[in-house]
């Protein structure tokens, strides 16, 4: 017969007989879904940590790179999309290059935007850019300031995108409102105020 | 326009024409000094702002890059650029859009309700990179066109993430301490200077600039502090997101911080603009937040 370990401690021997991390409301198709997105195949991730110890933010934040792609593997869908940690990376792709599994960490994240975005999860900055587009063609339109240095330059006051050529707006409009994502974008807007 | 230059439709992106319109104003002029036409790229949009549209949804941002793709296509042209964030946006959906049918299928089915097709007939040049590039300008004939070299002046370079990152799908090699930045810059007669964690973000991409300025203009306090603790006269990149981060994000960094700087601060074009002898004016660099005079008192 076999000796059967176990801790004195009952409490601990417990806690330790199921070793399958295991949490009521893992979602196996999280991880899934931050792959088919991010395009990248972050199952892989063995948890090294070049992510983090690469990454700019982490030194001045709670914010970890490598929790998230664990928290990816491990269905952690509702930890990881609510978490505000999810919006301090700024994409500058160091611990894609450095990745030893050639993972891309990073469109990972951006894939759990993606997610988060579909529960209306998203800081109020993304949307605003978005609306700035869908009314002039640019997340960083022209000004009056500006349209008098250029002219100061010799340049046209307007440069030759859609601020000059306003005809091309209704094109842009149109793929916006294809993913209906200023009908969103003013919702949620709204809905925060 | 000469008959041999090389011809480019010009992909403005939003902050160079409509912050730094002295980029714009130096990008065609010193473009044309070495023999590359910049002709406008016209009705093009925001790139968009591969950060924030990237993550609301990709499939939005795959499409509305592809359209000022398309823009060029119908051109029959390549397109050159001078951010690091367009260039992510033009140049990676392009790619992708070449290389993987299902994906550009997708983006052409929405074309389609604007009566336009991705045909992957384009390709997308940073300005730097054809400045770099022999077969076009090659820092031999960049060196050429100086006019005024920029002798005795310190400059750090900022590369910027977007370029060249990620390398695996970029073809710009070593991304860990690469040096074809500072071969453009000593080609002007300046003094590229080495500086600790070259490589770091300036701390504005991903929406971060937007979501949590203190932590976008920590990253970028670190990197000042890193450039002058080897003494510089300014800091150079390609990249006008960067260029306002470092630059407005210096009065930011006193009034948040109480941490002065005053680290001018000089997109390459301009940088080669003035060493071709354009003048300040010309350049609009009064528009800067931090006064670029004194790295001027250097050179001129």
């Amino acid at each position: 017969m076999a000796v059967k370990k176990d801790y004195k401690d009952q409490k601990l021997a417990e806690k330790l007989r199921d070793r399958k991390y295991y949490v009521p409301d893992s979602n196996p198709e999280f991880i899934k879904d931050v792959e088919k997105i991010g395009q990248t195949a972050a199952h892989m991730c063995y948890q090294c940590g070049t992510c983090t110890g690469s990454c700019p933010s982490a030194p001045r934040s709670s914010y970890r790179i490598r929790l998230f792609m664990r928290k990816a593997v491990l269905g952690l869908e509702e930890e990881a999309l609510t978490d505000p940690d999810l919006w301090l990376c700024t994409t500058c792709y160091s611990c894609t290059d450095r990745c030893p599994r050639n993972l891309a960490p990073t469109d990972a994240i951006m894939a759990m935007r993606n997610l988060a975005f579909k529960r209306d999860i998203i800081p109020r900055n993304f949307l605003q850019t978005v609306q700035l587009i869908y009314k002039s063609g640019h997340g960083v339109p022209n000004n009056d300031a500006n349209r008098a240095a250029r002219k100061k330059l010799g340049l046209e006051e307007e440069p030759e995108t859609t601020h000059k050529y306003p005809e091309y707006l209704p094109g842009i409009r149109r793929i916006l409102d294809h993913y209906r994502l200023k009908e969103n974008a003013d919702r949620i807007l709204a809905e925060g105020e | 326009m000469s008959g041999n230059n090389h011809q480019y439709a010009f992909f403005l992106g939003c902050i160079a024409p409509n912050r730094y319109p002295g980029i714009e104003a130096a990008a065609i002029q010193t473009s044309k000094n070495v023999g590359i036409d910049l002709l406008p790229l016209k009705g093009a949009s925001c790139c968009p702002a591969p950060g924030a549209f990237g993550s609301i949804d990709l499939n939005v941002w795959y499409a509305m890059a592809a359209r000022n793709v398309v823009l060029a296509e119908q051109m029959g042209m390549d397109i050159a650029l001078v951010c690091n964030g367009c260039y992510k946006s033009i140049w990676e959906v392009n790619h992708k859009l070449k290389h993987n049918d299902e994906l550009r299928d997708g983006v052409n089915e929405v074309l389609k309700e604007i009566d336009m097709e991705f045909k992957g007939t384009a390709d997308v040049w940073h300005l730097a990179e054809l400045y770099y590039d022999p077969k076009v300008v090659g820092v031999k004939k960049l060196a050429e066109s100086v006019k005024r070299p920029l002798t005795g002046a310190k400059v750090a370079v900022h590369y910027g993430c977007h370029l060249m990152k990620p390398s695996k799908e970029r073809h710009f090699g070593d991304t860990e301490n690469p040096m074809w930045m500072e071969e453009l810059v000593a080609a002007l007669g300046a003094e590229p200077v080495q500086y600790r964690n070259k490589m770091q973000c300036c701390g504005a991409g991903g929406g971060v600039r937007g979501f949590d300025i203190a932590h976008a203009l920590d990253i970028t306090n670190e990197k000042l502090i890193n450039m002058e603790e080897v003494g510089i006269d300014a800091v150079t990149e390609v990249c006008p997101f960067c260029q306002l981060q470092f630059d407005r994000g210096q009065i930011e960094i006193k009034e948040k911080f109480g941490v002065e700087h005053g680290v001018p601060v000089l997109h390459y074009n301009e940088l080669l603009g003035l060493a071709q002898g354009m003048s300040p004016d010309e350049l609009a660099l009064d528009l800067h937040a931090i006064s670029v005079e004194p790295f001027l008192k250097k050179i001129l």
